[in-house]
């Protein structure tokens, strides 16, 4: 069975549940719309306006995260593992084809992210957006591409590792918006490895941890290719 | 020919078997009934046939192949396991859509099973709207979607009206008729009785019977006549005379069994005995199928197992 007809009916089946297109739609309006509010309270403080421009994606990853979690829950549900194995039996390429589905849109719309967050973070920043470059904007808006693609694909692979939607989230999103940073504050040495915080350099103008913004998203994507490893093989491996 | 082969298939759970060394051959051009109790370890055996689940030893195949090799799978096996494996939120047409796209199968076949199933007016809403008949109706749409050599249907009447009832056995004969290979489960024995020709019978996963189903009946439950008369006691006279063991029924009939219509309603002829009724009674597969779980004392008092 060749790969694209399977690729094309996994993209049908995204894009006629309304859940995972809210999603989509949900990452880059919740993301533009944080980014705004974070630039125009900036305090009096010195400020990273790269992030504060980027302040949203915070909030939008975890509709990211919904995405990638929904589009593999949605075939956990009742018989439709079955149904969908039954079409194309081999799963490897199945599952494949399943993440490609997920990776294409979510890298699009987090690229429509990155360039309306910055649009309205710059714009709501007024003066202080002024110190970033051409070349500082491009890295932000490639990076929350790049984050958010990760980022859905990492629930995803959980998704299928843990065959189940609601477990990946009760773990991912308390694990995002308070362990991260928690941890983060203990120990910063090693909460710069964790999955979140090494791809986030990406929206810093400076860093002076060990990752760099592109070694930043390699290690958020050692992540990823953990999490979609452990799920092939767990879809592969266990009776449907 | 394309058959299902099922040879020394194990499948366990933990300690528990659900199939049990299970062999036999379903063939092309008749309707093959899959019986057993809830729990038999049918759809355990339908779920390896299609390589859902892994065996434990043993090996099932069709067409002389393991299911996972067959590039278009759709296009040789439909099957219907699940009436809730489509989406809610998706609507029938999408949900047949994707399926068909994964098998490089037209859209045009997408709106002939949706008319052959009777849902091409609600083939736009969503499923969640639909009643359990409208969803066994979207997984038989889903199992003909290829034009399949081979149909798998696990409870296929499960929800069914009436008159969806006697849609699936035309169209279960149709497809037989069709030179297709047709394997149908089922615990409702009167219902199975009206599509099969030949009949699987699982107990606690092993192979009870594999016959065709007049035989099945046959030997198992003796043809006995029905007779209604306004002499009781000339008629239990006669039927005494020649060695029948006739009943009386409260209502005033009688049941003659072991016996043909030919052999009574001569006797009582030559009696003079006065006949208001005299019918052969057909042995149906239920008698059957409980004789067969009687002698088989382990299968009558069946766990409810999933």
């Amino acid at each position: 069975m060749a790969f694209l007809p399977v690729l094309h009916s996994e993209w049908i089946k995204i894009r006629t549940l309304r859940s995972l297109v809210g999603a989509l739609c949900a990452v880059v309006v919740v993301t533009a719309a944080f980014s705004a509010l974070g630039a125009l309270d900036t305090g009096d403080e010195e400020v990273d306006p790269l992030f504060s421009a980027f302040f949203g994606f915070t909030f939008g990853q975890m509709a990211a995260i919904a995405f990638g979690t929904t589009a593999v829950s949605s075939e956990l549900h009742g018989g439709s593992l079955r149904g969908a194995l039954t079409a194309v039996p081999q799963r490897g390429r199945w599952f494949a084809a399943k993440m490609v589905a997920i990776a294409v849109p979510s890298l699009a719309v987090g690229l429509i992210t990155g360039v309306a967050s910055l649009a309205v973070g710059t714009a709501a920043l007024g003066a202080d957006a002024r110190g970033l470059s051409w070349a500082e904007g491009v890295r932000g808006v490639v990076g929350c591409g790049v984050y958010l693609t990760l980022m859905a694909l990492f629930a995803a692979g959980l998704t299928a590792l843990l065959r189940s939607g609601v477990a990946t989230l009760s773990i991912l999103i308390p694990f995002l918006l308070i362990a991260s940073f928690v941890v983060g504050d203990m120990s910063a040495g090693v909460a710069d490895y964790l999955p979140d915080r090494a791809g986030q350099v990406v929206f810093h103008e400076t860093w002076d941890g060990s990752l760099g913004p592109w070694t930043g998203l390699a290690v958020t994507a050692l992540w990823t290719g953990a999490a979609l490893l452990a799920g092939a093989w767990n879809v592969r491996r266990r009776d449907a | 020919m394309t058959s299902i082969d099922v040879q020394a298939l194990t499948k366990e759970y933990g300690s528990r078997r659900a199939v049990d060394a299970l062999t036999f051959r379903v063939l092309p051009g008749r309707v093959t009934g899959f019986l057993g109790p809830n729990g038999a370890g049918k759809s355990t055996t339908m779920r390896l046939v299609l390589g859902l689940d892994r065996p434990t030893s043993g090996t099932a195949t069709i067409d002389g192949r393991p299911y996972a090799t067959f590039r278009e799978p759709l296009r040789h096996v439909g099957a219907l396991l699940d009436a809730q494996a489509a989406h809610g939120s998706r609507t029938a047409r999408n949900h047949l859509r994707a399926l068909a796209a994964s098998n490089c199968l037209s859209l045009t076949r997408v709106d002939e099973v949706l008319e052959e199933t009777g849902l091409t007016s609600v083939a736009n809403r969503r499923v969640t709207t639909y009643s359990l008949g409208m969803r066994q109706r979207l997984g038989i749409a889903a199992a003909l979607l290829g034009d399949p050599e081979v149909v798998l249907l696990d409870e296929p009447s499960n929800g069914l009206d009436p008159e969806g009832i006697v849609w699936i056995r035309g169209l279960l004969r149709r497809l037989a008729g069709q030179g297709r290979t047709v394997l149908v489960s089922s615990h409702l024995m009167n219902e199975t009785a009206s599509f099969a020709d030949h009949l699987v019978v699982l107990g606690r996963g092993r192979l009870l019977a594999d016959t065709p189903m007049r035989e099945f009946i046959h030997a198992r439950v003796k043809p006995r006549v029905r007779i209604r008369t306004t002499d009781a006691t000339a008629l239990r006279s006669v039927l005494t005379a020649h060695g029948h063991d006739a009943v009386q029924h409260e209502d005033g009939h009688w049941t003659v069994p072991d016996a043909r219509v030919d052999d009574i309603g001569h006797l009582a002829s030559a009696a003079g005995v006065p006949i208001l009724e005299l019918a052969a009674e057909e042995a149906t597969l239920e008698q059957a199928y409980l004789d067969l779980t009687a002698t088989q004392t382990e299968f009558t008092a069946q766990p409810q197992e999933v």
